[in-house]
């Protein structure tokens, strides 16, 4: 006799087969509710693999987008404050051209000017020393607290630059030098100002200091055209940011997540069996000889 | 032939069927007892007594029925494998249960797995790098790199402990298989003084089995029957038991996972090793074996040493390269203790912002070019990270393979029980219908019996009485 079945063996076998058919709905109950499609890295090796690594990218993707918004914030405070100073630049442009008509101007409306034009100096000043969350955007790395001091010196760190990361591999300048922008000391738009208020005051023709603004204005639009420049690349770095953080999820998803429809049918099905596999246990399980003797 | 043999006759198949439907009862009594093999009585026809001379005296028919005695219905090869069967999946469910207790500890690929806690403090220098001047950011890197410290001792402690309970777990062990061993060298001695006396010691054969079946489990090693009905157990060649006398084994070894040696098993009387490859012994020895013979839970806290150790010589290289803000030069981020595992002694060095070396040296105060390098480094190969994720990923798979492992043997074990269960269970109808039989058989012998009584009856007390 290759097999004897008896009524224990039915039972035990009965009893690892509804032990198996409750193991794969335990398994599958666990993974509609915590709607992840493994728990163990041995589960699915490969995937965790990619798991472990798309976490990583993930993290790297948020901390970029953070780097973007605070290079943004630079940026722009930059750019408005290079935009400010060229209109006041310019505004003391046509005063030293006003001023500079010595016959029509008696010394009270050059006095005039001239205190517009130190005005106007104060107020390039301050937007030199622009700051943003106390640290001043055209100093540099420098810790100073002021880019420029009352004597019109740069007290930036030479040649320094605040770069953020934007991803892997690539890192923007933030800010602009402030000595390029607004020159130092005696070469500096404030003391060129200065002079063309003492030259205004003393009677000398202010004309011959036109070329100097000239030069100055075009010092400034180029360092806003460079600013403008690495908005607009910081912007494109945004936008890329973005669509990795959302193909990165993607991806994620794709390794981590369950489909919630399939994992559902796949619950209900499962039950069917066990159902039927208790039903027809309960049923094989219960005659014996016994019940047809007398 | 004498007068009276038809009687002695059916008094013999009275006999007979009593004692088979006291069989079947014990069969009955013992359905559900672990271990029982069915018994059948064994009986032959008695044949008619041998005559001598040469004169014949007829044709005469046998003597009734002898019992020979209860057989026990087990079959030794199915036994056999069913303790092979029980060695490789004692062997591999040890070494499943093992690595995916260790696996879960692991916690990966969640966020409280030591992955996500670099790359949190990757990212923690990244937003330094941003603002250079925060001492909030300082104090989210001092802290992440706090917690990464912290979660790097924790893991390799829970590796530790698990080793350690393993490492009990193999004394345990030890203890029990040398007590079965004794046991079964007990029951060796009563079967054969039953064997040689004529009785049956079919229970005590069914006791030796199910011992013999958890050596098999614990243990491995092969068993096989000798012809005075003792049954010699050997591990690794020699004799565990032989006839009535039994050997211990003995452990040793060390007794955590960061000391050097292998734990192995002895012979306690003659002193050399027993190579246990077999059995829950066996698994339970592979998974504490050295990283360099392939133990899972030596490897991985091997792997925790050594994620310390290059995240603490890459960022104390990376923060030496760089200066902080009183343009000192970065000294070292992390320290790790001379002696011990790395992973339990790694420290965090800086205390305040102030210690950070955030700048490039000879750069602005605020210069974050060195913060911006040191988040960099989780990057690339032979990072910390790459070193973690390979480590995860190696540890998946081989616990994948031991999972697979364990479940192929574990249904052999099944295959190879249930073959054993078709042939020694006891079966409900079956026996039912043996003592519906005996029952008959047992009416019958005594309607045999009043039958030849009647005859009798009429052959004493009636004859010759004839017109009286």
């Amino acid at each position: 006799m290759i097999s004897r079945v008896t009524a224990s063996a039915m039972t035990q076998s009965a009893m690892r087969h509804l032990q198996a058919n409750l193991t794969q709905l335990s398994r599958l109950q666990e993974q509609a509710t915590s709607q992840r499609a493994f728990t163990n890295p041995s589960d699915d090796p490969a995937a965790a693999a990619t798991a472990l690594q798309v976490h990583a990218q993930q993290q790297r993707n948020d901390q970029y987008a953070r780097n973007i918004d605070d290079g943004m914030a630079w940026v722009t405070t930059v750019d408005s404050a290079i935009s400010s100073s060229t209109s006041l630049l310019r505004r003391a442009r046509d005063l030293t051209v006003q001023g500079a008509n010595d016959g029509a101007l008696d010394s009270t409306a050059k006095e005039s000017i001239a205190v517009e034009l130190e005005g106007i100096r104060d107020e390039l000043l301050a937007q030199a020393n622009t700051s943003l969350l106390g640290r001043s955007v055209f100093a540099g790395t420098s810790d100073a607290g002021v880019a420029f001091d009352a004597a019109f010196g740069y007290t930036g760190a030479p040649g320094s630059q605040v770069v953020r990361r934007v991803s892997d591999g690539v890192t923007v300048r933030v800010d602009a030098d402030g000595s390029a922008v607004f020159g130092t000391g005696a070469g500096s738009v404030f003391a060129l100002l200065d002079s063309v208020v003492a030259d205004l005051r003393s009677g000398t023709n202010v004309g011959s200091h036109l070329t100097a603004i000239d030069q100055r204005m075009t010092a400034m639009l180029g360092a806003q055209g460079a600013v403008g420049a690495r908005q607009s690349q910081i912007e494109r770095a945004k936008e890329a940011a973005v669509d990795n953080s959302v193909s990165l999820e993607a991806r994620r998803a794709a390794v981590e997540d369950v489909d919630s429809v399939e994992v559902l049918v796949r619950l209900q099905a499962q039950e069917l069996v066990y159902r039927s596999a208790l039903a027809v246990t309960g049923r094989v399980l219960q005659p014996s000889l016994m019940d047809f003797l007398r | 032939m004498s007068t009276f043999s038809g009687l002695t006759a059916a008094a013999s198949g009275l006999a007979a069927a009593r004692r088979g439907m006291d069989v079947v009862g014990q069969n009955i009594a013992n359905q559900t007892t672990e271990g029982y093999t069915r018994q059948r009585v064994t009986t032959h026809a008695v044949a008619a007594i041998a005559q001598a001379g040469r004169f014949s005296t007829g044709a005469v028919p046998g003597q009734g029925v002898a019992v020979d005695g209860i057989a026990r219905l087990g079959d030794a090869l199915r036994d056999a494998r069913v303790r092979d069967t029980l060695a490789a999946s004692g062997f591999w469910s040890t070494r499943a249960v093992a690595t995916t207790t260790a696996e879960t500890a692991l916690a990966e690929p969640t966020s409280d797995g030591l992955a996500a806690r670099l790359s949190a403090f990757w990212a923690g220098w990244q937003d330094l790098a941003n603002t250079p001047d925060s001492g909030a950011a300082a104090a989210v890197v001092l802290d992440s790199a706090q917690e990464l410290t912290v979660r790097l001792a924790d893991g390799y402690r829970k590796v530790a402990a698990q080793w350690s309970q393993a490492r009990a777990t193999v004394d345990r062990t030890v203890s029990q298989i040398n007590t079965a061993a004794d046991q079964i060298a007990d029951l060796n001695r009563q079967i054969r003084d039953a064997v040689a006396s004529g009785r049956t010691a079919n229970e005590l054969v069914d006791q030796r089995g199910l011992l013999a079946q958890s050596v098999a489990r614990m243990a491995g090693g092969r068993a096989t029957v000798e012809a005075d009905g003792t049954l010699t157990v050997r591990i690794d060649g020699n004799a565990l038991v032989s006839g009535v006398d039994a050997r211990h084994l003995v452990a040793s070894g060390p007794t955590s996972v960061d000391s050097a040696g292998r734990v192995s098993v002895a012979w306690q009387d003659a002193g050399f090793p027993v190579a246990v490859a077999d059995g829950e012994l066996g698994g339970t020895l592979a998974v504490l074996a050295p990283a360099a013979d392939g133990g899972p839970l030596a490897q991985l806290a091997e792997a925790y040493n050594g994620v310390a150790a290059t995240l603490a010589a890459r960022v104390n290289t990376q923060h030496r390269a760089g200066a902080t803000a009183s343009r000192a030069p970065g000294a070292d981020f992390f320290s790790i203790a001379a002696t011990g595992p790395a992973a339990l002694g790694l420290g965090v060095v800086p205390t305040s912002a102030a210690d950070l070396a955030l700048a490039a040296p000879g750069a602005g105060a605020f210069d974050a070019t060195n913060a911006d390098a040191l988040s960099q480094l989780g990057i690339g190969p032979g990072s910390p990270d790459a070193v973690w994720a390979d480590q995860v990923l190696r540890f998946g798979v081989s616990t994948g393979a031991d999972v697979q492992r364990a479940r192929l043997s574990e249904s052999a074990a099944v295959a190879a029980a249930s073959a054993q269960q078709s042939v020694a269970a006891v079966d409900g109808d079956e026996e039912t219908v043996s003592l519906v039989t005996y029952q008959a058989a047992y009416q019958a012998s005594a309607r045999v019996l009043s039958a030849i009584d009647e005859a009798l009856d009429v052959l004493i007390n009636k004859t010759g009485i004839v017109g009286r």
